[in-house]
């Protein structure tokens, strides 16, 4: 960013958003969005509802932060289930020593677990590690493609969280809050920016595994904040919008002209009666219009060259994280604020051959290797990697004992979920590059140096997209509402 | 005028600080004697400026605002920071006028400006008495104001509304065109459009006796019941699913049912209260009355593995304590969870007080949703009678027809048990022994217990009367007594928002001193009061006086002088303009159609949903579509997946009812022009619509005519006619030239007319004033 854009920036933000809500007390917040029909006019000032209006016609129009952002937008690969720290980064040898012997009852006291009962072993690494690149970052021989790559990622290795139950830690990750209701991290950064296109949704997201992730879709919910704001989910089968094709039969030119006519007669409508919302509808139809070619054309991968397609491990057609990373970068390219992948099945118990680290664990990093590597690359290339933040992680990680549910020794081997101490990993978007920061014990079972708690990660993120998660707020219920709830310090260390 | 005596008060705390109070007292001191409003002048200040740190969250020096007795109090340093009387005495205003930055109040942002100081000054002068928040002091019988416009003399609501427009410098909008009118009130009323009948007989005698015909119909139709249960669906957080991760089926449609019948009944809204909250705790309670327990059931259960059920249980009770608050209250009690209000007067101990009445409920986040009563279907209901009474009447006979008959009683017994029950979630108050004790949660933390706590209601709100058991039906009493400030007033300005588009408050879900004042304040307490006393808590009588009114019979249009003065219609001088909710968007295109089925009750039905939306870990159960009229049933039948709800409706705003929502925030937004433009359920509508248009003559002029007049009840403007009859020909051309013709739901049609004549159709369910309510 040029001086000449720092004054724009500067002189921006005395009329943002956030701005002109601080000064509102009103019961929505003061937030006056053009297509808040009825409530669109909403006061600011006093509690008097008549006061001061804004008009601001188009809620995804993009917004200036509230300083200079180092990242413009994210993607976010959320490994759903929680993949095993101890065998993909936080290598830790001394474990291995320990494998098979009695868990001492220190460990044990006062912890509660999902799954553990009585007396637990300890479970070594299962896999070979390595140190890479100028950074010397250990990765286990799962990630081979990722391993060649590690100069450009930062790791966080000593996260820790609240929740040990898969769809309150995905709340807590991605809403600030185990409990149902909270706007999702992409909901409040769309919120607060806006994006950059208008012909695609702000906020989209992506989920492969089979399934969607535990908490369901208010991991991406808007929560309080106007629907407007909640993730379009799209899908690689069917539609990748609902309901973005026309019916069959129905060409282009015929949709053209039913949009045209319908905004005709609207346009009619709108001299007799004056209503500005009418203004409003007609150019959502207009957006509706654009959406149904740009979405699908965003979409389609098979106009990526050959060497791309075997970068990533892409067959077009196909429902996959591999596609998947493809059109993150596709939708990053274009200018859309938050994309967000879930990828299901890496939850590790051990109590089935999907579930455990030899098999379902095995299977899902060969699923992610080769294309979150291919999407690091493809961003760098392309210059993008710059000022698009990348984020890797589960909701919470696995513990250095083996589990035993009901006591027992199952047939597989896996780890119980486990909230002390967990690693991910973050690119790009003025994240330090080869940096790996926090450490934990020396079974990686308590992290003892620069924890990072989840509420830290998010005030993090949200700070490298110039917002302090502190100002983001939205009145609801009477309060300031904001994703860190009243927790949070960014993270100054990893930032370059 | 300079007043000396201050002066020489404040010599003594340095010369900056005196000339800044010596600037304002010649500013202000003409005014010295008029009487400071609390609520409408100090308390705007307090709480935009002090009340963050000085308040229920957090107390700075000791010092708190949010209660008269802890104003008053000695703070941290042993004195107290309001002396009443003397402004210049009190710490508070030698705080905000300090010179150094590092010292004054408030720490953060700039200074008060000297108008709000002033006030502050002249509050305590006069003896800084406190009062209560408006809505916490109860409604008292507001005198109807006289006016001597004509047509606006007889409704008390008009009187109120046109005084405060007339102050506005507003006057009123002529009535809405018959036609206009009819759609507004049948839409407002039953949730569906009219039928082209109602629509003639206004149009044929716009007369107000018409009218009120034309209203008392409505209000007797079944549709009425469904529509309004569609409003109390959010409020109870209604769905058929239990939420959390499995997300499973939960047969809840039964306490649906409930409501609907409540509505249709008019069962007064003090008894619906009561029966929902305690129906199980009445006296002898029949069965409907369990039903209604069924409200409070609505809360989650997690049945996810490795999960706390204790921890469930809580949060389930949490919830039902937050949801009693925000349906009958309009208070945000969430807050208190953690600590004392921030702004509104309720301590932190109070929430547990509160929370104690529902602590003792017998269920316990368990899979089986223990304890469940079986309830059949209406139809079912009527079978087993049926049997039941043929087995009764066989038995009673001589016991030689019995031994003839035994036979046939055994076939008949075997039907009656293959009719199989629905366990039905309810309220079940656990037995004397069996009694949890209630603790505070120390900031909010179930886990970290505080003081034990009895049940009990805030010390702000009015007294839980000695008369009343303290259990839930006590307080489910004390909710509807007459002396609670809240109820009606929340209740009357929810129905009064439904209707105008924004509430006399407009912060539904917020009557503390953070929400939006009302904006006629004396109509909402003379509605309030004359609810409870003369309409005898009954909705209908309240309903039919506010469409009644002239205010509400307003055209919509806007005005260019409206538009300037008062674009959000705020002061009330047209009609309601607002986009159709979810459900009613989803009944008006089925009904218009004439595809809607007017089936009503029993357990929620699937129409058509685009393939691998139910994606739901470890949970079998699949979308299955529904067949045959079930398809078009209204959008209150719908199957409710709280983490998958039905698409087409959370694109028009409809909450996912994982909690209580009091106020859904109309958006407009690509994703709604798509549902209405291609989800197969409106193309299916446009194509039956299209086939009654065909129907309905031989010439172009004469379909395209009976299309726009059955959506819109009104004949297309001659500029509107030939835009439809462009698209027409446009899509003719293209379906002529193109042989393969529409496909939708599994179906082709060939014939080109047809087909021009479904998308003119299409276009014509997704036009403003289709979609708008106006």
């Amino acid at each position: 960013m040029n001086l000449f854009e720092e004054v724009i920036y500067k002189n921006a933000e005395l009329n943002t958003r956030r701005h002109f809500l601080k000064k509102c007390l009103s019961g929505m917040g003061g937030l006056a969005l053009g297509s808040l029909l009825g409530s669109s006019l909403t006061s600011c000032g006093s509690n008097d509802p008549t006061g001061q209006m804004a008009d601001l016609n188009n809620p995804m129009k993009a917004l200036p932060s509230h300083f200079i952002p180092k990242a413009k937008r994210v993607i976010y690969l959320h490994m759903a289930g929680a993949p095993s720290q101890l065998e993909l980064f936080d290598f830790k040898p001394e474990l291995q020593k320990l494998n098979g012997l009695d868990c001492p009852p220190s460990l044990l006291e006062g912890k509660r677990f999902a799954f553990i009962q009585g007396t637990p072993q300890m479970l070594g690494p299962q896999y070979q590690f390595k140190q890479y690149g100028q950074s010397g970052a250990w990765v286990s021989d799962r990630l081979p493609y990722f391993s060649q790559n590690v100069d450009d990622v930062s790791f966080l290795k000593a996260m820790h969280t609240d929740e040990f139950n898969h769809a309150p830690a995905q709340l807590l990750m991605q809403t600030g809050s185990a409990r149902l209701g909270k706007p999702s991290i992409g909901s409040w950064v769309t919120y607060g920016l806006g994006s950059e296109n208008q012909n695609l949704p702000g906020f989209v997201v992506f989920v492969s595994g089979g399934t969607t992730p535990s908490a369901g879709k208010s991991i991406w919910g808007s929560g309080f904040l106007p629907t407007v704001y909640q993730g379009v989910q799209c899908r690689s089968k069917g539609d990748p919008v609902l309901y973005l094709s026309d019916p069959k039969g129905v060409s282009r030119e015929l949709r053209e002209k039913t949009i045209d006519i319908i905004n005709d007669i609207n346009r009619q409508q709108y001299q007799e009666v004056g209503d500005p919302e009418i203004m409003t509808r007609i150019s959502q139809y207009e957006m509706a219009f654009k959406m149904q070619v740009s979405v699908p054309e965003t979409m389609d991968i098979s106009d990526e060259p050959k060497y791309i397609h075997e970068m990533y491990g892409t067959e077009p057609g196909k429902s996959s994280f591999a596609n998947n990373c493809l059109l993150a970068r596709r939708l990053a390219e274009k200018g859309v604020r938050f994309i967000q992948l879930y990828h299901y099945g890496w939850d590790s118990h051990g109590s089935n051959q999907k579930e455990s680290l030899h098999h379902g664990f095995n299977d899902r990093c060969q699923e992610v290797d080769k294309p979150m590597s291919a999407l690091l690359q493809d961003l760098k290339q392309r210059g993008l990697l710059d000022d698009t933040l990348v984020i890797w992680g589960g909701e919470f990680g696995r513990t250095p004992m083996r589990e035993n549910r009901g006591g027992k020794e199952m047939k597989f081997q896996g780890r119980d979920h486990h909230l002390e101490a967990f690693t991910i990993w973050m690119a790009g978007g003025g994240v330090k590059p080869g940096l790996s920061y926090g450490e934990t014990d020396e079974i990686g079972y308590y992290g003892i140096k620069d924890r990072v708690h989840v509420h830290d990660l998010q005030a993090t993120i949200l700070h490298l997209l110039g917002m302090d998660h502190e100002k983001l707020t939205y009145q609801f219920q009477g309060r300031d509402f904001r994703l860190t709830d009243v927790h949070g310090n960014v993270v100054e260390k990893i930032i370059a | 005028m300079i007043n000396f005596k201050s002066f020489k008060r404040i010599i003594p705390f340095g010369f900056t600080g005196a000339m800044a109070i010596l600037v304002l007292g010649l500013s202000c001191n003409d005014q010295e004697d008029e009487k400071v409003d609390f609520n409408a002048e100090v308390r705007p200040i307090i709480n935009n400026k002090c009340i963050s740190c000085h308040g229920g969250v957090k107390q700075s020096g000791k010092f708190s605002l949010l209660f008269e007795s802890e104003a008053l109090a000695a703070t941290k340093s042993g004195e107290p920071a309001i002396v009443p009387g003397h402004a210049d005495e009190s710490e508070m205003i030698k705080r905000i006028l300090h010179e150094d930055p590092e010292v004054r109040m408030p720490p953060e942002g700039p200074p008060l400006d000297p108008k709000e100081i002033d006030i502050l000054k002249k509050w305590i002068n006069q003896g800084a008495k406190w009062e209560d928040h408006w809505s916490f002091i109860p409604p008292t019988d507001k005198e109807i104001p006289e006016i001597s416009e004509s047509g606006w003399t007889d409704n008390p609501i008009d009187a109120f509304v046109l005084e405060k427009m007339e102050e506005k410098g507003l006057s009123p909008s002529p009535q809405a065109p018959a036609a206009t009118l009819a759609r507004r009130l049948s839409l407002d009323l039953t949730g569906l459009p009219p039928t082209p009948e109602m629509v003639k007989k206004l149009e044929e005698s716009p007369e107000l006796t018409t009218y009120e015909e034309l209203v008392d119909e409505l209000l007797a139709s079944p549709q009425y019941g469904e529509r309004w249960a569609a409003m109390w669906m959010d409020l109870a957080r209604y769905a058929d699913t239990k939420g959390y991760q499995k997300d499973r089926h939960r047969p809840m449609w039964k306490f649906r049912d409930w409501v609907i019948d409540a509505f249709n009944a008019d069962m007064p809204f003090d008894q619906f209260t009561i029966e929902q909250i305690a129906g199980d705790l009445l006296p002898n309670p029949n069965k409907d009355q369990l039903i209604a327990t069924g409200f409070h059931r609505n809360t989650m259960t997690n049945d996810e593995s490795g999960t706390d059920d204790e921890e469930f249980r809580v949060a389930a009770v949490l919830d039902r304590v937050n949801t009693t608050w925000e349906v009958w209250q309009g208070i945000t009690f969430a807050c208190v969870q953690c600590h004392s209000h921030p702004y509104d007067p309720i301590k932190h101990e109070e929430f547990y007080e509160f929370y104690a009445f529902f602590n003792n409920t017998s269920d316990a986040d368990t899979w089986t949703d223990s304890p469940t009563m079986p309830v059949y279907t209406k139809i079912e209901e009527q079978e087993r009678a049926n049997i039941l009474h043929w087995i009764d009447s066989v038995k009673s006979a001589s016991p030689k027809t019995n031994y003839q008959f035994a036979h046939q009683i055994e076939e008949k017994e075997a039907e009656l048990k293959s009719i199989r029950p629905d366990p039905l979630p309810v309220m079940e108050e656990l037995s004397a022994d069996e009694r949890r004790q209630t603790f505070v949660f120390e900031r909010g933390n179930w886990m970290e217990h505080g003081k034990e706590v009895q049940p009990g209601v805030p010390g702000s709100m009015p007294k839980f009367s000695d008369t009343l058991p303290n259990n839930r039906l006590g307080l489910a009493k004390w909710i509807v007594s007459d002396d609670n400030p809240l109820t009606a007033r929340v209740t009357v300005n929810r129905i009064w928002a439904q209707l105008f588009g924004r509430g006399i408050v407009e912060t539904q879900e917020d009557f503390g001193s953070q929400g939006f004042e009302p904006t006629h304040p004396e109509l909402l307490d003379w509605m309030a009061v004359n609810w409870m006393k003369e309409q005898h808590w009954q909705l209908k009588p309240l309903l039919k006086m506010m469409v009644m009114s002239a205010t509400y019979r307003q055209s919509s249009e806007l005005s260019k002088e409206a538009l300037d003065k008062d674009a959000a219609n705020y002061w009330l001088s047209r009609g309601p303009r607002v986009r159709l909710t979810a459900e009613q968007v989803r009944d008006q295109a089925l009904a218009v159609s004439g595809l809607l089925s007017k089936k009503m009750f029993g357990p929620s039905v699937m129409p058509p949903q685009p393939d691998g939306v139910w994606q739901v870990i470890n949970n079998p159960e699949k979308w299955i579509e529904s067949k045959g009229d079930d398809k078009h049933r209204r959008g209150i039948y719908t199957y409710w997946r709280r983490t998958s709800p039905y698409p087409s409706m959370v694109s028009f705003d409809s909450p996912s009812r994982e909690f209580c929502v009091n106020r859904r925030i109309r958006t407009n937004t690509p994703l709604q022009a798509l549902v209405t433009m291609n989800d197969p359920v409106y193309v299916e509508a446009a194509q039956a619509l299209a086939l009654k248009m065909k129907a309905a003559g031989s010439t172009l002029d004469e379909q395209l005519k009976e299309g726009y007049e059955l959506a819109l009840f009104k004949q297309p403007k001659p500029q509107v006619l030939n835009s439809l009859k462009e698209l027409y020909q446009t899509a003719y051309l293209h379906f002529e030239a193109n042989g393969e013709g529409l496909e939708n739901l599994g179906k082709q049609e060939t014939d080109p007319s047809i087909n021009a004549l479904t998308m003119v159709a299409n276009s014509i369910l997704n036009l403003d004033g289709f979609i708008t309510k106006d």
